[in-house]
């Protein structure tokens, strides 16, 4: 036997979107039929940051498409009964059956009225990973919008523990979904757990390694070396969930030490609140006839509204304001003659004066020196008064930055983090400028393919938003989704298609479970049916066991299916997709998006079918179309197609028409067909149409793009409007109004969360909490002597590819990769070698894996990569790599006011013998 | 005369695999069996600790220790500086394999594929038999670079022929070309930074070239 000489070889162009920092292009080599290599799309170098590159990842798309291990055919459950240690008893069956069974227990729902007696959708959807799965489901997403109320409620993970307060903080200062450094300008970076280079995908990481050839330097503070640590010009190994003191040490050394003459007083005096006069009380004085806040005029020596032509508002000091209002909750209105009102920069600056670096050490463990001589790098690197052209317009250059990683920016202690980084930017005016930072993305606000149409006006010189009400008419005191998004978390808001998802997503696990004693709320249900898609939050969430459990309680559940896994095991019913080389959708790419996807170029890229589908998996555009032709929804779905809902562009537009026809033909080639010329004519402004098969050949078609788009500055300067920074006073008065509401209800369970809403954030012993958490558990500290953590690797996303053998093999190249990560010297005085088999325990549970011994980890912290312990899928179940999410808790107590919470978990960890 | 090296940017390396996973689809490599791959490399003691990585493969070393001593010749230096194979000779006795000092090749003495003993089409399509049993390793996916003699096209400048795992790098910390050219990208790259071969002192005159900033 030799090697057959391949008939025909084509390179097909394609894209990958595996994780949240996509799309990159790639191309796929077919011999004869069979995918065999990925390659790179050069053809896209020259739009692309990555030059058409794509990270390891892509490379296991080959073994995704022919393992073994695929479901390759609709199946049932035979086993009524659910459990793990239930056999589902899957047997094969017809397409035809699998979506009648599908389509009679969403006809049977929808019969009964879209939402049950509790006011609960009867339909729940989970999507995995970070939302990439809009990026591979086609048309469900029309499909959902015309099915009416869904719930989301059930996630994965993603939100909650992955960096949620900086998506609902970052949104709300500064349409920052997703915060980055700009690194193409940046000079000096601040990474607070920010592992960018393992995260940040293709455009990251060559834009860092870049950076570092031309001399940027980037201090990473975080426990454990990760790999964007080992590529930093420092590390700082900082105890674990101590970041907000670091930073208010960083503020203080700016505010206290430097002074605002050594700040950016212009930005701070026009385009934030710095100026804003604070009454005692805490609130906003304002003008007692147009109830708008006031400022101290330093022309005319005088209280005025913020927004009075020619005033020079003092940023700094204490004045006395002869009359004013302030407006507190429930719109409580107080009068206030010859007040004192001191300017919201000068709460800051009286507010930040104790943190000091000497006192920042006593909590982070990082000696004062370091943290004063990083604050005082910052300041000059920032370079205050530097400016740069782009495209035509002078802007100002403050090449300096903080970013946050995951569970810094989430859970307890985030709101302070992602307050501090925020102040930081704006104290150097590198607040949405060139090299400063940036936000890259909207999702709970409109449009999400731009945000500066996000910003518009709003109350108090501020830019709009859109909150969940807390008012006593409208607050939503019977919740319509089983996370209460809309109840608890009002900055998570309701004017984007992802607020609901971004609720605290554990509450609706949890709460199937115990409810608090003082809960008067209806009885959350269970919905009657749960559609699931590349997700598995039986592996990805916290107390990983305990979610098995309640997800096999759901009554119906269907779940598009790649393998058989930890939650599809619980399914009723398993639909085989096309996989990522085998099925067709047209997404967009460039603007600015996720991460560091910020590009020059913006435009659309097809995923094609590049080879034909293994057995009878089908493009799951197909199983959506043949879903709404069963549930009588054919009209509205085609409509929402025709609107643009699971396309780039709408159908119809100026000058053009491909609007679907219900009762035509509508195979997945035809409606991407029409998504293809629409799209290609909206984006060339009606001067060229591709169809599909020009894009099979071409795979992308992009626009340029000014880089003025990336920053957000030009556009509040062009309304008017200030960064609502650094006094949080909206946010005080609504955490008083939602606790008002609670209490009226007679309900105390969030009044924890309820202490997050302060105008100035007071550090408060973050990591404290989990300890208070183990002990109420009847736990001893003393026992559970380490923090746990976890980190990404870049050959995985999440855990949805862990049953690719190519992708565990290059992992392991990795130091500690499938094991328990731990100082050297930690072990040794614990008779812990390397390789050795461990057991971590917390107080809810253990996980096992080898011990991987290195110097670049505190003493007091164990770190394990990635999200395994499988059971359940093929190849995974077979690895015995360990995973915090066993054994790290859901909890009330461990929730933050945003709903988050954060990967650690107290824990004790000890050798385990080897059974011979 | 050309000779092929490769530069590889050590300022620049995340340690991502993406050349070791680029590696494998390309070549086709069985599992455990990688022709590059990244070490990642700690030295100190906490705190003051560094972490390193470091891409390594064949060095297609100038003075070969495999060449050395190969019994039957399979192993040759070609004048294009690449060190190659040849299948039909080798014998497999693994001399080459004990010789070179940078732990570079590898024997597979049974087919074994991803997921068992039954190859996936992807993996059926590319088997490879006469490369069981004997010496192998990183080709600088010498397949392309005589694509090159022929096309006319320039290593390391177009990606048809260019080594899958320089085309793959996503932190650009790979550079391919011919070295006596003094204007390819890998001269004018090693005249402007400071660079180190591995193990030079052993007098292999490897082709690989680890740019690093000294200071």
């Amino acid at each position: 036997m030799a090697v057959v000489q391949s008939k025909s070889v084509k390179h097909v162009p394609t894209f990958c979107y595996n994780c949240v920092s996509g799309p990159d292009f790639m191309s796929v080599k077919v011999e004869d039929g069979v995918a065999t290599d990925i390659e790179p799309n050069f053809a896209a170098a020259e739009v692309h940051p990555a030059k058409g590159k794509v990270c390891v990842k892509a490379y296991g798309l080959v073994q995704k498409t022919y393992n073994p291990n695929r479901i390759l055919s609709p199946m049932k459950r035979t086993n009524p009964k659910k459990g793990r240690n239930e056999d589902p008893g899957f047997v094969a069956i017809s397409w035809e059956e699998a979506l009648d069974i599908v389509a009679q227990k969403l006809n049977a729902a929808r019969a009964k009225g879209l939402v049950d007696a509790a006011g609960l959708p009867r339909v729940a959807v989970s999507l995995g990973h970070g939302g990439t799965p809009s990026n591979y489901m086609g048309t469900f997403p029309a499909f959902l919008a015309a099915w009416g109320a869904v719930d989301y409620s059930f996630g994965s993970g993603q939100g909650v523990k992955c960096v949620h307060s900086e998506h609902l903080y970052g949104e709300f200062w500064h349409r920052g979904f997703t915060v980055a450094a700009d690194t193409p300008n940046a000079r000096y970076v601040i990474a607070v757990g920010a592992n960018v280079d393992v995260t940040g995908g293709p455009c990251a990481v060559i834009r860092h390694a870049d950076a570092r050839v031309r001399g940027y330097k980037r201090v990473q503070v975080e426990p454990h070396l990760t790999v964007t640590g080992a590529c930093s010009a420092e590390w700082v190994p900082i105890r674990p969930k101590t970041d907000p003191a670091f930073l208010f040490a960083l503020i203080h050394v700016l505010v206290c030490e430097h002074g605002l003459t050594k700040l950016d007083i212009p930005f701070l005096r026009d385009r934030t609140a710095s100026p804003y006069l604070v009454a005692p009380d805490g609130l906003y004085l304002r003008d007692p006839q147009s109830g708008k806040p006031l400022i101290w005029d330093e022309v005319s020596g005088a209280a005025v509204t913020h927004d009075t032509p020619g005033a020079q508002p003092a940023v700094a000091g204490c004045y006395r304001v002869a009359h004013a209002v302030v407006v507190d909750a429930d719109k409580e209105r107080r009068e206030y003659a010859d007040v004192e009102g001191k300017t919201a920069y000068e709460m800051l600056a009286r507010h930040i004066e104790k943190y000091t670096p000497e006192w920042a050490e006593t909590i982070c463990d990082v000696k004062a020196a370091t943290i004063r001589r990083i604050a005082n790098e910052y300041l000059e690197n920032a370079s205050i008064g530097a400016t740069i052209d782009i495209d035509g317009k002078t802007l100002p250059l403050r090449p300096v930055a903080v970013t946050l990683g995951k569970s810094v920016n989430n859970g307890w202690g985030a709101y302070e983090c992602c307050w501090a980084r925020t102040v930081l930017a704006a104290l150097v005016g590198a607040l949405e400028n060139p090299g400063g930072l940036v936000g890259t993305t909207v999702r709970l606000n409109k449009s999400r393919d731009n945000r500066h149409l996000g910003v518009a006006p709003g109350e108090d010189g501020f830019m709009v938003q859109y909150f969940n009400p807390t008012s006593k008419e409208d607050w939503q005191t019977e919740p319509a989704t089983r996370n209460l998004h809309q109840s608890l978390v009002p900055i998570v808001g309701h004017n984007g298609a992802w607020s609901q998802a971004l609720g605290p997503t554990q509450l609706a696990w949890m709460f199937q479970g115990e409810r608090p004693d003082d809960w008067t709320m209806p009885m959350p249900t269970l919905p009657e049916v749960w559609i699931v898609y590349r997700s598995n939050p039986s592996i990805s969430f916290w107390d990983t066991r305990r979610l098995a459990e309640i997800a096999a309680r759901f009554p119906f559940m269907a779940c598009v299916a790649y393998t058989v896994d930890e939650t599809n095991y619980m399914a009723d019913v398993l639909l085989p997709e096309a996989t990522d080389l085998e099925s067709t959708q047209m997404i967009r790419m460039g603007g600015t998006k996720y991460m560091e996807q910020f590009w020059d170029y913006k435009g659309v890229v097809l995923r094609q079918k590049a080879v034909e589908p293994q057995g009878d998996a089908r493009d799951f555009t197909w199983i959506t179309t043949e879903l709404a032709k069963r549930t009588n929804l054919l009209d509205p779905y085609v409509k929402a197609i025709n609107k643009g809902i699971s396309g780039v562009s709408p159908l119809k537009g100026e000058g053009y028409d491909f609007s679907l026809d219900p009762a035509g033909e509508l195979a997945p080639e035809k409606i991407w067909d029409a998504v293809c010329r629409a799209a290609s004519l909206t984006l060339s402004g009606g001067r060229e149409e591709h169809d599909l098969d020009w894009f099979r050949e071409h795979g992308f078609y992009a626009v340029p793009m000014s880089r003025l788009e990336w920053y957000l500055t030009p556009t509040m300067e062009k309304h008017g409007l200030r960064y609502e920074l650094p006094y949080q006073e909206r946010l005080l008065r609504i955490g008083r109004e939602l606790g008002n509401r609670l209490h009226e209800k007679n309900m105390n369970w969030w009044d924890e969360q309820l202490s997050e809403y302060a105008a100035l954030p007071e550090w408060h012993d973050v990591p404290a909490r989990w300890v208070r958490n183990l002990e109420r558990s009847g736990a001893k500290i003393e026992d559970f002597p380490f923090w746990l953590l976890t980190t990404k690797s870049m050959q995985y996303h999440a855990g949805g590819n862990a049953g690719i053998e190519m992708m565990h093999e290059v992992a392991l190249n990795l130091r500690g990769h499938a094991g328990v990560i731990m100082n050297a010297k930690t072990a040794a005085s614990l008779g812990i070698a390397d390789g050795d088999r461990v057991e971590v325990r917390s107080h809810i549970g253990a996980t096992y894996g080898k011990a991987a011994l290195v110097q670049g980890i505190r003493p007091d912290t164990l770190v394990i990569i990635g999200q395994f312990d499988h059971w359940a899928q093929p190849f995974a179940k077979d690895l015995d790599i360990p995973s915090l999410n066993t054994i790290a808790p859901m909890a009330l107590d461990l929730t933050d006011a945003t709903g988050s919470g954060a990967d650690i978990v107290r824990v004790a960890v000890r050798r385990v013998e080897v059974p011979a | 005369m050309k000779r092929y090296v490769m530069t590889i940017d050590l300022r620049r390396c995340v340690g991502c695999q993406t050349c070791t996973a680029a590696c494998k689809s390309t070549n086709a490599t069985p599992p455990g069996i990688q022709w590059r791959r990244v070490l990642d490399l700690e030295t100190g003691e906490f705190p003051d600790v560094r972490r390193t990585f470091l891409p390594i493969a064949c060095m297609h070393c100038g003075n070969p220790p495999c060449e050395q001593v190969c019994p039957t010749k399979a192993t040759t230096k070609r004048a294009d500086g690449l060190v190659a194979i040849d299948y039909d000779l080798c014998i497999g006795c693994a001399n080459c394999v004990m010789a070179c000092p940078y732990d570079a090749r590898s024997i597979v003495h049974e087919s074994h594929f991803a997921y068992g003993d039954t190859p996936m089409p992807s993996e059926a399509k590319r088997f490879d038999p006469s490369r069981v049993g004997v010496s192998m390793k990183c080709t600088f996916c010498v397949d392309r670079i005589d694509e090159a003699a022929v096309t006319g096209r320039t290593p390391g400048v177009h990606p048809e022929v260019t080594p899958a795992c320089v085309n793959s790098c996503i932190s650009g910390a790979m550079q391919f070309g011919d070295i006596e050219d003094s204007e390819s990208n890998v001269s004018r790259l090693l005249g402007e930074t400071q660079h180190y071969r591995m193990h030079e002192e052993l007098g292999t005159e490897p082709s690989v070239y680890y740019i690093w900033d000294q200071s």
